[in-house]
C-alpha cells in the first residue's frame, strides 16, 4: 500500500449524477473503439512472437573441418 | 464507481491514514475485470482533480466532471496495488 498518493488536504469524495442516454451511447462507443485497439495490438504482439520464434536451420550446411596443423602434426 | 468518499476520522490534515482512495479505485478496477468488463471503471471527479486523477490513475477525461479509466490504466493499477 502506499504507491497512489493524494495531495494533502485533498479528500477523495464522489457521488455520480445519472448517467444520460446520450452519455451512455457516447460512452459505449469510446469503450468500443479502445477494445478494438486492444484487441488489434494483441493481434500484433503475437504475430511479432511467432516471427521471431522459429530460428533459420543450420544443420544442413555443416561440414567436417580438417585444420591443416592436425595433418602436419601426424606426419 | 457511484460514490466513494473518505472517511471522517480520515479527512483534511489529521489522516489517520494515506494512500486509501488510489487503492480502492485499484480494487474496483479489479472488480471490474473479474467481472469481464476489461477494467473499465467511470466516476464523477472534482474539477479542481480531474488533472490530478490524469495523472496519478491515468485516468481519461470524458465530458464536464465525468473521468473514466480503460483497461491499459487498470491494469497498470492492478499491478502496482496487487503486487506481491
Amino acid at each position: 500500500m502506499g504507491l497512489i498518493k493524494e495531495p494533502k488536504n485533498v479528500d477523495f469524495s464522489t457521488m455520480s449524477e445519472p448517467w444520460t442516454e446520450k452519455e451512455l451511447n457516447d460512452f459505449r462507443k469510446i469503450m468500443q473503439g479502445i477494445k478494438e485497439k486492444n484487441a488489434k495490438r494483441k493481434i500484433k504482439g503475437i504475430r511479432t512472437i511467432k516471427k521471431t520464434n522459429n530460428p533459420p536451420d543450420k544443420s544442413t550446411n555443416l561440414q567436417p573441418c580438417i585444420s591443416a596443423s592436425s595433418e602436419t602434426k601426424e606426419q | 464507481m457511484h460514490l466513494i468518499e473518505s472517511a471522517k476520522f480520515n479527512k483534511c490534515k489529521n489522516k489517520a491514514y494515506t494512500d486509501v482512495p488510489g487503492n480502492l479505485v485499484a480494487y474496483a478496477c479489479k472488480v471490474s475485470v473479474d467481472k469481464g468488463y476489461e477494467g473499465f471503471l467511470a466516476f464523477d471527479a472534482k474539477s479542481a482533480l480531474i488533472k490530478h486523477y490524469e495523472q496519478t490513475l491515468n485516468a481519461t477525461h470524458f465530458r464536464g466532471l465525468r473521468m473514466f479509466i480503460e483497461t491499459s490504466a487498470a491494469l497498470r493499477l492492478i499491478s502496482q496495488y496487487f503486487k506481491t
